[in-house]
């Protein structure tokens, strides 16, 4: 687990302008089907939550299933509108929760 | 990049060379048997068409799934099954009247045929969505979005994935 | 020179020389970033015999013209010298006559007036100041058809050089010619790049395999349209090195035509044909129908060399060798303001028969922490071995 990439198309975008964001996380996303080492299978530990907000009010959230690449990527769209930060949370089966944000300077 | 055992080499200082443990040498052959460093997966098997059949229904919820209004972008080919590319994107217009509520994906072809799913707000204005997937082998992607009015929009497109990437 | 600090450690009684006909160590690593000087020359180009002194190993700048498996003979430009084990590791040749055929000439002209430097050496220096001169008009630059040495470089390249091109507003673009159906590595990734950050600059043209070069004229055709150009990169195809070649040491193809490639135990990194020689970096040939050949890197190449060594010093110790696998990840600039980078990690398991297999995973939002990890990367490479 590391600090998320975040690329933000415009972080001083107009108000209804179309902003793309792309984030990735370094995550196993152990799918509880393979064997380890000891030939016993490795329990599952997915990212199974991923939530995006703008100034903590909900754009929208993705539940990842283990068909879901490791090192999960996620690209999505939002309209700005007058908030000032992006803020992602992505949460795993163990529990562990990594958090990213963009500060944006709406015009 | 070379071990000497003779002094012939009129450039190099030759240094004092390694005894009886050098030309034993050809005793330490190639193993018989290979040492395997990590178990790799028993091969996967598709779900049954019946349990992938069971996710869209329960995503319909009886309503008459609409082809149009949802797309699907993917590479026709996947070289890199670890990692396949795929959009989903509502065309319909959003707005706060009328906006995507939900919507999944499923790769038909996996074990655990359904990939993720997604729940809008109507503060996003839009619904677009781009993810990675792991595929075991080359098989139909559905994607599936449910509208704030109840409509469901469906669409899918067949992905042929090989093994292959940078090596070649 | 990694194997050969390695062999020292390992081996400490060992005698163990270093024929290198470079004079001096260009990194092929972060050569695109000092095309456009984000990095300087001191740190791309580095000596050699401060390491050779350093790590007690013998350090000759020679040619290898002949091998001569049978007496365990490698002959030199400056003399001969014996061996009980012999590593190949000579990277990458160009193979022009993929083009030429028999017309050195040919040849000699397009590596003078449209280099590559792919293989190590001045044409570094040629093609920075190629790049500095370069006023406008169109810059083709060809890829070679898989495999090839750093799959993901040519496309790093002509991201950086797009930069400096807008960067000082030349009136110049670049046109890709790539023999592959899209860009791979990291393909998302340099899409991405090539559309929003250069798209009045790069030209990217796929399933471009060359059909004729014609340097004179300035013409390059392919199976995806005929180019005129002002200014060029080329690059023929690429093969093993000269010494496989020597050594008789190439594998041949189902067509019964020489790969080009080292024939080599896909674990061991041992000929086929001989197992005293070890064959490693971009000359191995494949190792596993899976996916081909380890892509040819600069990290696989010093993993490998380090494996290498440990194999040797296990033999001569007469004990069990144990095949370890190698990892593999690339990092590659592709905005040079603010910088930016993408990246890409291999990952290699054993099935159960015993078959390599790979797990790439491209990361390929591009984002200026990744530049930090390159250059922790690399130096940690560097303090490696020189």
């Amino acid at each position: 687990m590391s600090t998320p990439r975040i690329w933000i198309s415009n972080d001083s975008p107009e108000v209804g302008e179309v902003v793309r964001v792309r984030a990735l996380i370094e995550h196993r996303m152990e799918t509880g089907l393979r064997p380890g080492t000891d030939g016993k299978v490795v329990p599952r530990n997915i990212v199974n939550e991923f939530e995006a907000r703008l100034d903590g009010e909900l754009l929208f959230t993705w539940q990842p299933e283990t068909a879901v690449s490791r090192n999960p990527y996620i690209e999505f769209t939002f309209i700005a509108s007058n908030a000032s930060e992006l803020q992602m949370k992505w949460g795993d089966d163990a529990g562990n929760i990594i958090t990213g944000s963009k500060t944006l300077s709406v015009k | 990049m070379i071990f000497s055992k003779n002094e012939n080499f009129p450039l190099a200082q030759r240094r004092q060379l390694l005894e009886g443990a050098a030309l034993g040498l050809g005793l330490a052959l190639l193993p018989t048997a290979v040492r395997a460093q990590l178990a790799s997966p028993t091969p996967l098997k598709p779900a049954s068409a019946a349990e992938v059949q069971a996710i869209i229904d329960g995503f319909l919820q009886g309503a008459q799934p609409i082809e149009k209004g949802l797309e699907l972008e993917m590479p026709v080919l996947g070289d890199n099954p670890a990692a396949v590319p795929v959009k989903a994107k509502v065309a319909l217009p959003i707005t706060p009247e009328s906006y995507c509520e939900e919507l999944i994906i499923l790769a038909e072809g996996n074990p655990r045929p359904l990939a993720c799913r997604f729940s809008f707000t109507p503060l996003a204005g839009t619904a677009e969505v781009a993810i990675r997937l792991r595929l075991i082998e080359s098989q139909n992607i559905r994607a599936l979005a449910r509208m704030n009015d109840g409509r469901v929009l469906m669409t899918h497109r067949h992905i042929t994935v090989t093994a292959g990437g940078c090596g070649m | 020179m990694t194997a050969a600090r390695y062999l020292r450690a390992f081996i400490p009684d060992a005698d163990v020389v270093l024929l290198e006909r470079n004079p001096t160590f260009w990194s092929g690593p972060m050569s695109n970033k000092w095309l456009i000087d984000i990095v300087d020359t001191d740190f791309v180009h580095h000596d050699m015999l401060g390491a050779a002194g350093k790590y007690g190993y013998t350090l000759i700048n020679t040619t290898v013209n002949a091998i001569e498996r049978d007496t365990k003979t490698v002959h030199t430009t400056h003399g001969s010298i014996d061996y009980d084990y012999l590593i190949l590791s000579g990277g990458i040749r160009n193979a022009y006559d993929a083009w030429f055929g028999g017309d050195r000439n040919a040849a000699e002209y397009t590596r003078m007036n449209y280099p590559n430097a792919y293989e190590p050496n001045a044409e570094m220096l040629a093609l920075k100041r190629k790049l500095k001169e370069f006023k406008g008009g169109t810059m083709v630059m060809n890829l070679p058809p898989p495999p090839h040495r750093c799959p993901p470089s040519p496309y790093e390249r002509a991201c950086l050089m797009a930069w400096h091109i807008k960067r000082n507003k030349i009136p110049g673009k670049i046109i890709i010619l790539d023999p592959k159906p899209k860009i791979a590595p990291i393909g998302e990734g340099y899409k991405a790049a090539f559309e929003e950050l250069y798209p009045d600059v790069i030209t990217y043209v796929p399933n471009a395999t060359i059909r004729e070069v014609d340097p004179f004229n300035k013409q390059i055709k392919t199976a995806a349209g005929d180019f005129a150009f002002d200014d060029a990169v080329l690059m023929p195809p690429h093969q093993a090195s000269d010494m496989v070649w020597y050594a008789d040491l190439i594998a041949t193809g189902p067509d019964g035509k020489p790969t080009g490639w080292a024939d080599i135990h896909p674990r061991l990194f041992t000929a086929r044909a001989d197992e005293d020689v070890y064959v490693l970096g971009d000359s191995m040939g494949t190792i596993s129908d899976q996916f081909g050949h380890y892509p040819k890197s600069a990290h696989v190449a010093h993993a490998v060399a380090k494996i290498a060594a440990r194999n040797i010093a296990e033999r001569v110790a007469g004990k069990e060798v144990v095949p370890v696998l190698p990892d593999n990840l690339c990092y590659m600039m592709v905005n040079a303001n603010p910088q930016e980078e993408i990246s890409v990690v291999f990952e290699y398991t054993l099935d159960p028969t015993g078959k390599v297999l790979q797990t790439q995973i491209d990361m390929d939002v591009r984002t200026n922490d990744l530049v930090a990890k390159d250059f922790e990367w690399i130096k940690s490479r560097f303090n490696d071995f020189l």
